[in-house]
């Protein structure tokens, strides 16, 4: 069967371009992909002229909301092509297996529904301050009323492919805000956005939100278009997600007049009070639920557990209780449902190495599982985590013994995102002292991945919030003017 | 010649007094015999004296190995040498590190009393004093070092056995026989050291130069650290866990990347001064020299600039290997380096640590696995071993028959494409070769341009370390 060559269209506002002759090869997967070349596009694809960002304020929040609804509904994998192409070439680029993959299509739609829409919006940014300019009250200077609005802003979206809901969320991100999005792609998911841009372009090809919506893929670090692109004259912003190297390149455009809004590479954790060792039941019910913290999504996002600090003590005791813990986990592991989690399609063989090494380590370490591509939890004997902590992915969890939840607190740093915490109790213990050590979000165990809520916070920042540019109308009384001007100032 | 077959079939470690051409004179019958045979020695030797193969074979269920595809389910990965912890190292448990050791070898090591060792370098030195193991350390390229316990017996033999590759490669007595007819040698490195390299140094000065009169190193004295070699790891992995990390580095180690950083600074004048003694004692004599191709090139770049040439005797030998170490060098690197030296003898090998006999390379491109050295070719997805025929691409394995104080039972992480079951060479030898598109699996893995949320803060680190190599 020869190779199928993908198409990758281009989506620049509101017009698909399918004019596919630059070819991409040898990509994760095996696949080769053709675009348009994007270079040739340029001054299309840019918004060199602010005025052109007027007729998102022809519309009110309630039509971005019917917008999002509709399109929603227009989202569904069964029913859309366009889903259903970006679904097929995600199950060869993705490193989530096809139940699981299929389960995130699935739950695209969601994000769409009008109460979704309004909650996450009014929870990320303030729907008033989205909608209208918002009185500030001051008691100190009642003489200056202020007002603030959140306007969009002209922005770059370098997203990353882990998840199709990255895709989504972008274009979500940018209607709410009333911005205007140039969305690139990443290899590991270069249609998602895509589809969605062209089922926009099908349903309401005149209307503002698609008009502010452009997708595109280019090799990233391509300094033909990059230096192009990057400009303060037609970029605000950019919103970088994941890759080192994507964002150090990014960083050589940088430049008053451009902010750059970094989703950083990160790492997550747990940890495990000595509660969950108090009877049989409550160990079973915390491996299921570290389970789920390892496993979701295959341990392909920054939110999944990799190194589990367990306060089960090391001396002899304490090892056997976590050598029997982590066989639970193991197995819980095993049977979570197809739809979060399976055994990994293309298992690391960096990482394969690694595990096998261990074998041989004598008693430094236990591994369950980590025969093929099951995954495997890894208990140290020692409380310290394996070497290769880094590398964790595929399923493959390190649980760690430790006497002292400090051990646990000095682990945490600026690179660790989400902590999840069992049991609650000890959350709310350690999470300001775990917060100013780096770590950025906290969740109950078994959370880390699973709880689709309506919006927080993101990595420590808050990423709507500041893709919005906050302008300030500030009013005052003309007496007080006049007396400024002319010395009799007038005691407030 | 012919005695080989039935001599090797007797014990692998005859090939170390044998002429070394002969063991690519074998038939297939008489190698797959030889193979056979030396398998099922090393498993019924090691099998009961070494904890982790004893293991290893009771969880695969093999008690005797019957054709040569047995053993491969009993052969470690190339990470079994690097598999302990490194907060050991960090904490100064080198006690533990005995321990771990001591599941990888027959050597005893229950005599071995750590307390108080608080760095690499002083470890091996106990070892080497109160044991038969003479540790080799890798240089940790992936921020771990890997140590192997060879025994000081394996040593000598490894170091006769170049001896013999130098003599007779080319035909029985068709090269310099340096044992009996001892060289000055020239190694622009380290004298002492456990490196692979260094290991074999003190050996070679005896063996191939008759004594330390006879032999110019650039670091005579100096010792080539361990320590110093894990330390940009070490940095790696302080990084990664956070404080944890940073507090486990010791005052005392960094002092010695403070002295490790003024012997980098003073390089390029020791390199002059060495290169002028050079001149002095050994211009125009036949040497054996031992230097990687960038040092080389350095030398003649200087030495052509200056109208040098033809330093050496036409009948010296170089060995060499390794890339260009990240160095770009001109088409024409070898005219040059030859025009300079003034000979153009040379042996190139494709090696590793932990394998006792290099693979020298032929006229033909082809690097010949000597008959003492199991080859196997491995499906890179099942782990199932490839036929013995054909030409075959895969992930590469081997048993290193020679090894007899630890097993040499190896999955590497090299791709290689391997020939000669059914046909000699080109170059008239028989036996496996393998071709030289050799390359790394972790090179290869892939496309490039993916981005994932979660990711390693690799790239940082790379470039924390660049900094502290260049600030200081």
């Amino acid at each position: 069967m020869a190779e199928k060559i993908w198409r990758i269209p281009l989506v620049i506002r509101g017009e698909v371009i399918d004019e596919c002759d630059t070819p991409f090869g040898g990509r994760r997967g095996g696949v080769s992909f053709v675009t348009p070349d994007v270079r040739r596009y340029m001054d299309r694809l840019t918004l060199d002229r602010p005025s052109q960002m007027a007729d998102l304020y022809q519309i009110g929040f309630d039509d971005i909301v019917d917008y999002l609804a509709r399109l929603g509904e227009r989202l569904h994998p069964d029913t859309n092509p366009h889903m259903q192409e970006s679904f097929e070439l995600a199950r060869l680029t993705s490193g989530l297996s096809d139940s699981v993959l299929r389960h995130h299509y699935e739950w695209i739609p969601f994000f769409f529904r009008p109460d979704v829409s309004r909650e996450t919006a009014e929870r990320l940014v303030g729907i008033a301050n989205l909608e209208g300019w918002v009185e500030q009250v001051s008691e100190v200077n009642p003489a200056l009323r202020v007002r603030v609005r959140a306007f969009g802003a002209r922005c770059v979206h370098v997203i990353a492919g882990n998840v199709p809901t990255v895709a989504s969320g972008t274009i979500f991100r940018n209607a709410i805000t009333r911005s205007d999005a140039i969305i690139k792609t990443p290899s590991n998911d270069p249609l998602t956005a895509v589809a969605l841009a062209r089922t926009m372009v099908e349903m309401d090809p005149d209307h503002p939100i698609t008009k502010h919506v452009s997708v595109a893929y280019w090799k990233g670090g391509d300094e033909t278009v990059e230096s192009a692109l990057y400009q303060p004259r037609q970029v605000e912003k950019i919103v970088a997600w994941g890759g080192f190297d994507s964002i150090r390149h990014i960083t050589r455009y940088l430049q008053p007049g451009i902010d750059l809004i970094t989703l950083d590479p990160k790492h997550s954790a747990s940890i495990i009070g000595a509660e969950a060792f108090a009877d049989e039941t409550t160990m079973r019910h915390v491996a299921r639920r570290l389970a789920l913290d390892i496993g979701v999504m295959n341990q392909e996002g920054c939110v999944n557990a990799r190194v589990i600090y367990v306060q089960s003590g090391t001396d002899a005791e304490g090892l056997a209780r976590l050598n029997r813990f982590g066989k639970m986990t193991f197995d819980a592991l095993q049977g979570l449902p197809a739809s979060i989690s399976t055994a990994h399609k293309a298992f690391d063989p960096s990482l394969k190495e690694e595990i096998d090494g261990l074998r041989f380590a004598g008693d430094e370490f236990r591994v369950f599982g980590g025969k093929s591509n099951e995954g495997a939890i890894i208990v140290s004997q020692h409380d310290a985590p394996v070497d290769f902590s880094r590398m964790l992915a595929c399923r493959v969890g390190n649980l760690v013994p430790i006497d002292d939840l400090e051990t646990a607190a000095l682990s945490v740093s600026a690179y660790t995102q989400t902590i999840g915490i069992y049991p609650e109790s000890l959350k709310e213990m350690l999470r300001d002292r775990l917060a100013y050590q780096g770590a950025q979000r906290f969740v109950s165990l078994g959370g880390a991945g699973t709880l689709f809520g309506t919006g927080a916070p993101q990595d420590g920042i808050e990423p709507v919030r500041r893709m919005c540019k906050w302008i300030v109308d500030e009013e005052a009384d003309p007496a007080l003017l006049e007396s400024l001007a002319t010395g009799e100032a007038i005691q407030a | 010649m012919s005695s080989l077959y039935p001599r090797l079939l007797e014990d692998p470690a005859h090939y170390f007094d044998a002429p070394y051409d002969a063991g690519y004179t074998l038939s297939r019958k008489q190698l797959d015999e030889v193979h056979l045979a030396g398998l099922q020695k090393r498993f019924h030797e090691l099998a009961p004296a070494i904890a982790t193969l004893g293991a290893l074979a009771e969880e695969q269920g093999i008690r005797e190995i019957r054709q040569i595809d047995d053993v491969v389910p009993l052969l470690f990965p190339h990470t079994v040498y690097k598999s302990y912890p490194l907060s050991i190292i960090e904490r100064g448990e080198f006690d533990r590190l005995t321990r771990w050791l001591s599941g990888l070898t027959t050597s005893d090591l229950s005599q071995v009393d750590a307390r108080g060792i608080d760095c690499i370098d002083d470890w091996i030195a106990l070892l080497d004093k109160s044991t038969d193991v003479r540790v080799l350390h890798t240089f940790g390229t992936s921020g771990k070092l890997s140590f192997i316990p060879r025994s000081e017996k394996l040593w000598q033999q490894q170091v006769r056995l170049t001896g013999h590759c130098l003599r007779d490669w080319n035909g029985a007595n068709s090269g310099p026989d340096l044992i009996r007819n001892h060289m000055p040698m020239v190694i622009p490195s380290y004298r002492h050291g456990a490196g692979s390299i260094h290991r074999g140094m003190n050996r070679m000065v005896d063996l191939f130069a008759g004594g330390s009169d006879n032999a110019l190193f650039l670091y005579e004295k100096e010792y080539f650290s361990a320590d110093v070699a894990s330390l940009a790891g070490r940095l790696r992995a302080a990084e990664a866990r956070g404080e944890q990390g940073q507090l486990a580095l010791s005052p005392s180690l960094l002092a010695r990347r403070d002295e490790f950083a003024r012997r980098e600074a003073e390089r390029p004048a020791r390199m002059q001064l060495f290169f002028e003694q050079v001149m002095d004692r050994f211009a125009g004599q036949d040497v054996f020299l031992f230097a990687v191709w960038p040092i080389l090139y350095e030398w003649a770049e200087a030495g052509l600039g200056r109208g040098i040439k033809n330093v050496f005797g036409p009948n010296s030998i170089l060995t060499t290997g390794g890339g260009s170490k990240g160095r770009v060098l001109p088409d024409n690197y070898r005219e040059q380096i030859w025009e300079f030296l003034g000979f153009s003898r040379f042996f190139e090998y494709y090696s590793m640590s932990e394998i006792i006999p290099s693979c020298p390379r032929c006229d033909a491109g082809h690097f010949h696995i000597p008959p003492t050295l199991v080859p196997f070719v491995l499906d890179p997805e099942s782990g199932k071993p490839l036929p013995r025929s054909g030409t075959q691409t895969g992930r590469f394995a081997l048993m290193d028959l020679m090894a007899d104080n630890y097993w040499g039972g190896l999955i590497t992480g090299d791709e290689v494409t391997l020939s000669g079951w059914d046909q000699p060479c080109a170059c008239g030898r028989h036996g496996p070769y393998l071709h030289s598109t050799i390359r790394r699996f972790s090179e290869k893995q892939g496309g490039d341009d993916k981005i994932n949320c979660a990711g390693a803060p690799e790239a940082h680190d790379k470039a924390i370390e660049y900094l502290l190599q260049r600030t200081e």
